[in-house]
């Protein structure tokens, strides 16, 4: 029990786990995270098989890679209370009185006689150190007195203060990991969706996408509003680095989309023989339309943003962008079916149109519109406050461990009747040179005082 | 005038200075290393109009494609210098400093940075834009200088073992090494992961991803918390720390270049 203590007490154990997880992270930047088994298979052939026994594949999320840091914050825990008892102790209530000689074997010290009474001399000293923000503690015994005087003992204690800041920040992760959770919700503007888990639901009542003069995305605007109990309670536009906050959720604006499942589409009807004809419909998906002037009835059936035409034949879209948008559209005379075919936006001659009957007809699709869909990702995250937190821990750790260093200053004095001796030593963790001119000023300052 | 004569007008200060600097390192004489130093600082402030400069034009912080951020690398650096040279008086380590300024400078105008502003996608419009890389970069410009010192360590050490006198002491170097990294860890520390997980946080609802970029950060992290830990609490000095600064900037460098051309994740627009 005890050995095993003192393994975790270990700053080598801190050493080795540091490599490993160092390592560990290394290996999971290498390896793409959380692909399908295929992608591996494409990537590393036999090997995809080792990878994803051994969680190489979900690496961050694997039993081990928790259990390293697990023991990784265990060990900060052991070792930082190891260590903190006796700085407490200095802290608070240090020795006050030492023998000279342990004054005389400092590496910053000086030795003075000053022709004056031990008392004198030691209000001399305190007032001198006081003036330099030193805290002064004082003991006396017959002829002799000792000054413990100390500044800035935080210092001490900044990497315990970063270390808790770290175990916070540890704590807050595992919280967001078993309490938090994420989720997109699509919306169309005018819609009103549940939000998982909350007691609450959310309006899209606006949605905008701001383009640059050049053609790419400034930024997308959703106005959102909070709906409880049917009532409205808040409203808020989101953008990208602007999301809302609502009882514990957050409302991030995530990405956007169309919605191609009702647009409307303008198609310009032609005819071969008569180049003045020329008739422009507007149509919704599944609509019938009478072309204007004549007896057929036109209906378009579907909408495909990016077209292609997949390995087995099917037709099947590439992406949600309209990157090669098409319909299929359908003409009627009284209930006969004249033709049928897809056109394209991009390809106005590379129509494909079956007919049934002859026609003189070509069609276009001309134009085509569909109302944006924002995607807004919500997410409850229980953990972020205490990641907010240990992270202000640690600043302030570090500000303290590498800014704020402790010096103390031990004087012992000897008096002899009208006489005493002095002599003073300091002692600093941190930026000796500063102190050590510190030191020099305040023995330089006594040296010549009367 | 404009941004880019403002650049290349730099970039002359900068190898000037380069140059008065080796005079030094070859004939000793204390005021080429003063004048060496006079123009490193005069092409700091031709480098700062610069910047501001483009920032204004562009409307966004300097530092959004490659080409920025390389530049701001090489501004940072020399303001770190400027910052090391007041504290510690280490004009020995200047020429060899003032080269990894200069190599910066000169990828940053390579032709194969494009150089031209262009509009930032949405994550990118926010003030933890500014914070974030300004302070991250800064830091390992800290980072840089305990680099060169930690190698010229290694030299000095060598020489000194066979009984010849380097021109800076190892003992300095060293303890120059670690002074940086004390002020570069906890620049890296605010700006790389405080001010990173808060934007990540803001922009992707999400602290932290394990995103490369993010995972590199954390590695580069750890090696300075290794060369700490190692330092202060185990006693190490000397080569072994020497040895970890190294590694240590090494996987900085790679934070910065190698994730972006090499392995792909949500900051790879950056
Ligand atoms: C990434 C994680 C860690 C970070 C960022 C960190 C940070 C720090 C910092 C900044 C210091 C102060 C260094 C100085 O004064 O120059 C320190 C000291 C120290 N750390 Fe850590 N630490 C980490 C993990 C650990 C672990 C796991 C242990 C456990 C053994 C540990 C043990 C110590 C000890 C013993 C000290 C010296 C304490 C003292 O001065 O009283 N650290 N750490």
């Amino acid at each position: 029990m005890k050995s095993l203590f003192k393994y975790f007490s270990s700053v080598k154990l801190a050493i080795v786990l540091l490599i490993i997880i160092t390592a560990a992270s290394m290996v999971g930047t290498l390896i793409p995270q959380q692909r399908s088994p295929e992608e591996y298979i494409a990537q590393y052939g036999r090997w995809a098989n080792v990878f994803q026994q051994l969680q190489l594949t979900n690496l961050y999320k694997s039993w081990w890679f928790s259990a390293l840091l697990f023991l990784f914050a265990l060990n900060i825990i052991v070792c930082t209370l190891n260590r903190l008892s006796p700085k407490l102790k200095k802290a608070f209530r240090p020795r006050v009185a030492v023998e000279t000689k342990n004054i005389e074997v400092l590496k910053i010290k000086e030795k003075l006689k000053k022709p004056m009474s031990l008392d004198s001399a030691r209000e001399m000293l305190k007032k001198e150190l006081s003036s330099r923000h030193f805290r002064v503690r004082e003991t006396q015994m017959d002829n002799k007195a000792f000054l413990y005087a100390r500044k800035r003992v935080l210092g001490w204690f900044g990497a315990d203060i970063v270390h808790l800041g770290i175990l916070i920040i540890i704590a807050g992760g595992i919280i967001s990991g078993i309490g938090g959770f994420r989720w997109n919700l699509t919306f169309s503007e005018g819609r009103v969706l549940d939000v998982p888990r909350a007691e609450f639901k959310l309006k899209l009542d606006k949605f905008e996408t701001e383009y640059y003069p050049s053609g790419g995305v400034k930024d997308w605007k959703s106005t959102l509003t909070v709906f409880e109990n049917e009532k409205p309670v808040l409203s808020k536009i989101i953008e990208v680095n602007h999301p809302l906050s609502y009882k514990g959720f957050v409302f991030y604006q995530s990405s956007y989309g169309w919605d191609w499942r009702n647009p409307s589409v303008e198609i310009l009807a032609k005819k071969r023989e008569d180049s003045s004809f020329s008739r422009t419909m507007k149509l919704k998906i599944g609509e019938k339309v009478r072309l204007e002037g004549e007896d057929i009835e036109v209906s378009v059936l579907e909408f495909i943003p990016d077209f292609v035409i997949g390995e087995k034949g099917q037709i099947a879209t590439r992406s949600l962008d309209p990157n090669n948008p098409a319909v299929f559209i359908e003409g009627w005379q009284a209930e006969e079916k004249l033709f049928s075919g897809w056109i394209f936006a991009k390809f106005p001659d590379f129509a494909r149109i079956h007919s049934e009957k002859e026609t003189d007809l070509t069609f276009e699709l001309k134009d085509f519109k569909s109302s944006q869909l924002s995607i807004i990702q919500a997410s409850k995250d229980p953990g972020a406050n205490f990641i907010w937190a240990g992270c202000t821990i640690l600043m302030i750790g570090l500000f303290f461990a590498f800014y704020w260093p402790t010096r103390e200053i031990r004087v012992a004095l000897e008096g002899l009747g009208n006489k005493v001796d002095i002599t003073a030593g300091g002692v600093a963790s941190k930026s000796k040179d500063t102190f050590k001119a510190e030191f020099k000023k305040i023995t330089e300052s006594i040296r010549r005082s009367k | 005038m404009n941004e880019s004569t403002l650049f290349l007008i730099t970039f002359i200060l900068y190898i000037i200075s380069t140059f008065f600097y080796f005079s030094f390192l070859f004939s000793k004489k204390e005021n080429l290393a003063k004048t060496g130093y006079l123009f490193a600082f005069a092409g700091l402030i031709v480098h700062t109009i610069a910047l501001l400069w483009r920032t204004v034009e562009s409307g966004h912080a300097p530092f959004t494609n490659m080409y920025e951020s390389l530049s701001f690398l090489a501004w940072s650096s020399i303001l770190a210098y400027v910052v090391i040279e007041m504290k510690f008086k280490i004009r020995k380590a200047g020429p060899y400093f003032m080269l990894i300024v200069i190599g910066l400078m000169a990828l940053a105008s390579s032709p194969l940075m494009p150089k031209e502003a262009t509009p930032l996608v949405p994550a990118l419009q926010s003030y933890w834009l500014w914070l974030h890389v300004s302070v991250t970069l800064i830091g390992e410009a800290f980072f840089a200088f305990a680099f060169i010192t930690s190698i010229l360590y290694l030299v000095a050490d060598a020489k000194e073992k066979k009984g010849t006198k380097p021109g800076l002491s190892a003992e300095k170097l060293d303890s120059v090494s670690y002074r940086c990294i004390a002020i570069g860890f906890p620049l890296f520390t605010l700006g790389g992961i405080v001010f990173g997980m808060i934007w990540a946080y803001k922009a992707w609802g999400s602290w932290w991803s394990w995103d490369p970029k993010e995972t590199w950060s954390l590695i580069t992290w750890f090696v300075f918390a290794l060369y700490l830990h190692t330092r202060i609490v185990m006693g190490w000095k000397g080569r072994r720390s020497a040895y970890i600064a190294i590694i240590g900037f090494l996987a900085a460098l790679f934070t910065y270049f190698g994730v972006n051309y090499l392995l792909t994740g949500l900051h790879s627009y950056a």
